[in-house]
């Protein structure tokens, strides 16, 4: 039963790399930012929950949200540092600045949290399903059903909500939305913010099956990329059936090929949509 | 100032820069650091002319730097080849890589090109990290000195290698302020500022933009081909985000478009790392920070903090042109 097993594992994968990546889907949909550093905010998700955790003794439930609103803390951080920037829709300086951020974040993590692996386990994680020869944790189906219900809302949020409205106008055209009365930086601000959110509550749900490191963060931004790009740059809907597809291909690809070069592969099968379809990465607006 | 004062001020800097480390006091540690500068700055020099003249951040540099050391590890240590030939070799390599990357990512531009980039760097250290062809996680070892014995010159240590890094140093210099000066560059800055000027006048900006890539990724590979011989040892760590934003700061902290720009910067960076360090991980939030800042809140460097003070000094304004004779 090695094929069921492999599809469970690409199903959970896939659900996690969607989560993984819906912070940059929205940043590029709704406000066509990016964020290099997005890698790095991974690696602080996680640890700031590994650190909640073991260290300040705080149950699983309550780590998260302390994730959670340090991201928002460093997105909006960052965005305050790069609003001029944004205002000016230069997006080569914004791309090295997030860099210079991802670094910035990862120095500062060492410093703080140490340099050594640390194994984030949760009450969740620790918990294997048995059925049949199928094996899973219950972490496992939380990564499958907390991705199900951020998706389900944040498409209703974008689709059918003042918020989403308002998102999508200065997505569209920024000069325009101020015009209206909108207060376009705090638009800026707030999508930066729930990227940060976004990004920690991934780690937070999805570091617990691999050991975490200060150096992380790289994989999680090549994923980023194939999602991001296969979904149709800053489609919510693209973005969660590209993850889902990511996750089989990956699942599939280490068991049968080599578990080394799965993200390898991944980034190939990246190249081959570019050059056959470079017109299918324009951005539409408004991240639908 | 006229250009031929300016090629013997240029020629008079260029030796004067020769004895900086003697002048330093010409011990092993300043060797060792200039050594280094030089080593980066011509890796930094390859990135510069991609940044400032065609306008396009490429994150892949680092594969470059990586393919120009690992392919002198292998030719040197593995075939037995000396120095000129395993530059040759880094060079075809670099070139070969170059036009393929070049090649699949003519047509994308701005983040897209950089995303790409990027993914082709992370994945290159996964390569590197896992392929037992170029040492896995361990690297590759015994690359043997730099010795050109057609010459006679072996260099046992940094302060004898410094000739051959400065000598690189100062044709990378060369070559950057030639191409400036040449059509494909003047052809590159039209494509950077306006790309639809640049069609009427005839400059195909896709064969510009691949001829500029394949001209700055040897650059940068001939940087890791001497690395591999200061280091003697090289492994996947080439390719961490350290190199990258090394080289981005670099290119961007003193002012864009300064020949020497990115030469002060990475004797600035790395004068702190050698003199003045804080242990590596405050080194790396000072280097990623001086990155953030310069870009963030200093559009035109450090140099361009001083613009103001150049009205101070008046000058002649350069003609547009042919100049008109002055009437009597």
């Amino acid at each position: 039963m090695n094929l069921t097993q492999q599809l469970i594992n690409g199903i959970v994968l896939g659900h996690a790399y969607a989560l993984i990546a819906i912070g940059w889907t929205v940043l590029l949909g709704v406000a066509r930012l990016v964020n290099f550093g997005h890698g790095q905010m991974y690696m602080l998700g996680a640890f700031v929950t590994w650190y909640g955790i073991s260290r300040l003794g705080l149950p699983y439930i309550l780590a998260i949200p302390l994730a959670m609103l340090i991201g928002v803390v460093v997105g909006y951080i960052m965005q305050r540092v790069l609003l001029q920037l944004t205002l000016k829709q230069d997006l080569v300086s914004i791309m090295i600045v997030t860099l210079g951020f991802g670094y910035v974040l990862h120095g500062a993590a060492a410093l703080f949290f140490g340099s050594t692996g640390q194994i984030l386990s949760t009450p969740l994680s620790m918990q294997d399903i048995y059925w049949g020869d199928l094996w899973f944790t219950y972490q496992d189906i939380a990564i499958v059903v907390v991705t199900i219900l951020f998706f389900a809302a944040l498409k209703y949020i974008i689709d059918r909500t003042r918020l989403g409205r308002l998102a999508r106008m200065v997505a569209e055209d920024p000069q325009l939305a101020e015009l209206a009365g909108i207060n376009v930086k705090r638009v800026y601000l707030g999508v930066f913010a729930f990227e940060g959110a976004a990004v920690a509550l991934a780690a937070a749900l999805v570091a617990p099956r691999t050991p975490i490191l200060t150096s992380m963060g790289f994989e999680e931004v090549i994923i980023t990329f194939v999602v991001v790009v296969l979904g149709g740059i800053g489609s919510v809907l693209g973005s969660y059936l590209a993850g889902l597809a990511l996750g089989l291909f990956v699942a599939f690809f280490g068991a049968f090929v080599s578990p080394a070069y799965a993200m390898a592969a991944a980034f190939a099968v990246l190249i081959a949509v570019l050059v056959i379809r470079p017109g299918g990465l324009a951005v539409s607006p408004g991240g639908r | 100032m006229s250009s031929g004062l300016k090629t013997v001020l240029f020629a008079a800097l260029a030796v004067l820069g020769f004895f900086v480390p003697m002048a330093l006091g010409g011990s092993g540690a300043i060797y060792a650091a200039c050594v280094l500068i030089a080593i980066f700055a011509v890796m930094s020099y390859g990135l510069d002319i991609i940044v400032s003249d065609l306008g396009e951040v490429s994150l892949a540099h680092t594969v470059f730097f990586a393919v120009g050391a690992y392919t002198t590890a292998l030719l040197s240590a593995s075939a037995g080849l000396g120095p000129i030939l395993s530059l040759a070799g880094s060079i075809l390599v670099a070139l070969a890589v170059a036009a393929l990357l070049g090649l699949v990512t003519l047509q994308l531009r701005e983040f897209v090109f950089s995303l790409v980039t990027y993914a082709v760097a992370v994945v290159a250290a996964t390569i590197a990290q896992n392929w037992s062809f170029l040492g896995g996680s361990d690297g590759l070892r015994g690359i043997p000195l730099f010795e050109i014995s057609l010459l006679g010159f072996s260099a046992r240590n940094d302060q004898e290698l410094w000739p051959v890094a400065y000598l690189l140093l100062v044709v990378a210099i060369y070559m950057v302020s030639s191409f400036r000066r040449s059509k494909l560059g003047k052809a590159a800055m039209m494509v950077h500022l306006n790309q639809r000027l640049a069609v009427t006048s005839g400059v195909d900006p896709q064969r510009t933009r691949l001829q500029v890539f394949l001209l700055s990724a040897p650059i940068t590979a001939s940087a890791g081909w001497l690395y591999a011989y200061q280091r003697a040892y090289i492994s996947a760590d080439v390719l961490e985000a350290y190199f990258l934003i090394l080289m981005l700061t670099a290119v961007v902290v003193m002012g864009r478009r300064l020949l020497l720009g990115p030469l002060a910067g990475v004797a600035l960076i790395l004068v702190q790392e050698k003199f003045f360090s804080f242990g590596g991980y405050v080194d790396k939030i000072i280097l990623g920070s001086v990155l953030i800042v310069t870009l963030a809140f200093l559009p035109n460097g450090i140099v361009g903090l001083f613009a103001p003070l150049r009205s101070l000094f008046p000058r002649r304004t350069m003609p547009l042109g042919k100049t008109i004779p002055e009437r009597s």
